[in-house]
């Protein structure tokens, strides 16, 4: 038995990283997990790691930028799995075009950030609120990034995305409260899902981490979250344990984003003394 | 029932403060959730009905009353609870005294125990507990304030000027310790009630979720913050306000 049993979650991005960490320990409490993304391969091998867990795993490859697809999303998961408890926005591009000047920026890189990390999330939510409305129940999570709370050197697309997810999901919050529909978003800081990434990625994180330069990177606690550090954050979210929150953006970054005065929030010792003299 | 993620057994939770509301709710969230439990708390009906239901789950309960506004009772609360289990694990400060009333009538001793009650009890308990947590190279300080500590209200200075600094000894303290095991997070409450009343049903309409929420609502996330799969999570504030500090 399950605080989850009998649920159902679609998870976008479910393939790789955040999301197949999600859709694992989302099974493992008893939900039937559905998820979507761009390649199949990866999107069957998360299944194959539900079914493994005596889940039922429906993987429907899609495109969320294109709003017919999130639309057929919702209606294929109704047609399959009979019903919908929980959408995760989680699909977005996370190292996208950077560095490059705001001079050189195309209207295509533009569109294709903002659309991949934010109407995504609104083209899925669209898609599913009017079924949760009518049940009058539901739950959206969103997945933003500390970095929509931030600034970032050449970073438009995906900050500004980022802080867009993160005040869509209180609009969408406080408008579908009323349909007791609950609308959440968690907000990763450096999470390792390098398997999932680039090599050049990689091979930097590497360096970093040989360095010691997590801490360098920000993180009061020294080192990278896991995957599963998200994965049951969401647990908490989907569970009926969270039915009176709502519009809350859950920052799970090892302190991150609470210092940033000083590099990683530590200050020299200063004494009584001292400070007076 | 807890997700297997997040239970709690084999470790002690102190959980401290005299309030209206969260002693109860929270230890039967813990206890049930399979922590052993201590209460600090002034001597009254709310400390021994709190340590009655973390009995009738089973659990060690242990009953610590103390003057919650006192450094040195503090300390002697918290040896004693080392004492008795030989850790704490997680540490709940949940000390709430409404005070509202217009600035320029407040009187400088209900100033002060406002201070004493909402913000010194956590400042000292967080000290005293933390101290051995560091030791243990492992703790959850868990604060329950409330959404006051971020926003304004007026008649409300000294309640949310106390509330602001549990949420910035919060922050600090996270960081401080960052690299200790021992994480820190608070979390912002709205409006609860224990059995509704008509006035409450008139002001609920300005919830988004257009209900209060009941005292137990809290417990699942005090839970989630004391289980082991929250070590990256550290100097946060989580609202269970059904929607409230979403507002413009
Ligand atoms: N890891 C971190 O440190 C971190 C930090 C902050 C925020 N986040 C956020 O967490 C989420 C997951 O990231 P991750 O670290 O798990 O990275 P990831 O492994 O790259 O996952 C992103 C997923 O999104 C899918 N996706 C991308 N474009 C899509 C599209 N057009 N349609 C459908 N699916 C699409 C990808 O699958 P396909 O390529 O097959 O479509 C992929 O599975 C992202 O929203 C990211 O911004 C991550």
């Amino acid at each position: 038995m399950g605080t989850l049993d009998g649920k159902v979650i679609i998870i976008t991005g479910g393939g790789t990283g955040l999301g197949r960490s999600m859709a694992l320990c989302l099974a493992a409490e008893g939900a039937d997990i559905v998820v979507a993304a761009r390649r199949k391969e990866p999107l069957e091998e998360t299944a194959r790691g539900i079914r493994k867990l005596g889940r039922k795993a429906l993987v429907v490859p899609t495109d969320v930028t294109d709003p017919t697809q999130c639309n057929a999303l919702i209606e294929k998961t109704l047609a399959e799995m009979g019903k919908i408890d929980v959408l995760i926005n989680n699909a977005g591009i996370v190292r996208g075009e950077r560095r490059v000047p705001l001079w050189e920026i195309t209207d295509e890189s533009w569109h294709t950030g903002i659309d991949v990390n934010l109407s995504s999330v609104f083209y899925c939510s669209r898609a599913v609120s009017k079924y949760f409305a009518d049940k009058k129940s539901g739950k959206i999570i969103n997945v933003a990034s500390g970095e929509g709370f931030r600034g970032q050197r050449d970073s438009y697309m995906y900050n500004t995305a980022k802080a867009g997810v993160v005040n869509l999901t209180r609009v969408m919050a406080m408008s579908l409260a009323e349909y007791n529909i609950r609308v959440n978003c968690i907000v990763p800081g450096f999470v390792d899902t390098f398997e999932y990434q680039p090599e050049e990625y990689q091979q930097a994180m590497a360096q970093l981490r040989a360095t010691g330069g997590t801490r360098r990177l920000f993180i009061p606690i020294g080192h990278t979250g896991k995957p599963d550090d998200i994965g049951y954050l969401a647990l908490f979210l989907c569970s009926d344990a969270s039915d009176y929150v709502t519009a809350t953006p859950f920052i799970c970054d090892g302190g991150g984003l609470t210092g940033g005065f000083a590099t990683t929030g530590y200050a020299p010792v200063v004494s009584l003394k001292e400070a007076l003299a | 029932m807890t997700a297997k993620a997040f239970e709690l057994k084999g470790k002690t939770a102190l959980v401290t403060g005299d309030s209206k509301f969260w002693l109860k709710p929270i230890v039967t969230a813990l206890a049930e959730a399979g922590a052993d439990i201590a209460v600090a708390a002034g001597q009254t009906h709310k400390l021994e009905d709190a340590v009655e239901i973390a009995k009738s789950t089973g659990r060690k309960a242990l009953a610590v009353p103390t003057d919650i506004t006192s450094g040195a009772q503090v300390k002697k609360a918290v040896d004693r609870v080392i004492g008795e289990f030989g850790r704490i694990d997680i540490l709940v400060n949940a000390s709430d005294v409404n005070l509202f009333q217009p600035f320029c009538d407040i009187k400088d001793t209900e100033w002060d125990r406002v201070m004493d009650y909402n913000f010194n009890s956590a400042m000292h308990f967080c000290r005293a507990a933390g101290r051995q947590m560091v030791i243990q190279k492992k703790g959850r300080i868990i604060n329950v304030i409330s959404g006051l500590a971020e926003r304004g209200h007026a008649n409300g200075t000294a309640y949310c000027v106390s509330m602001g600094a549990v949420l910035q000894l919060t922050k600090a303290l996270a960081l401080e310790w960052a690299l200790t095991g021992v994480t820190v997070n608070a979390i912002g409450t709205g409006w609860f009630t224990e059995n509704g009343s008509a006035a409450d049903e008139a002001i609920a309409r300005y919830i988004p979720a257009k209900r209060y929420g009941k005292p137990y609502e809290i417990g699942s996330l005090v839970v989630y913050l004391a289980s082991d799969v929250t070590d990256f999570t550290t100097g946060q504030f989580m609202y269970v306000d059904g929607g409230l500090m979403a507002h413009a």
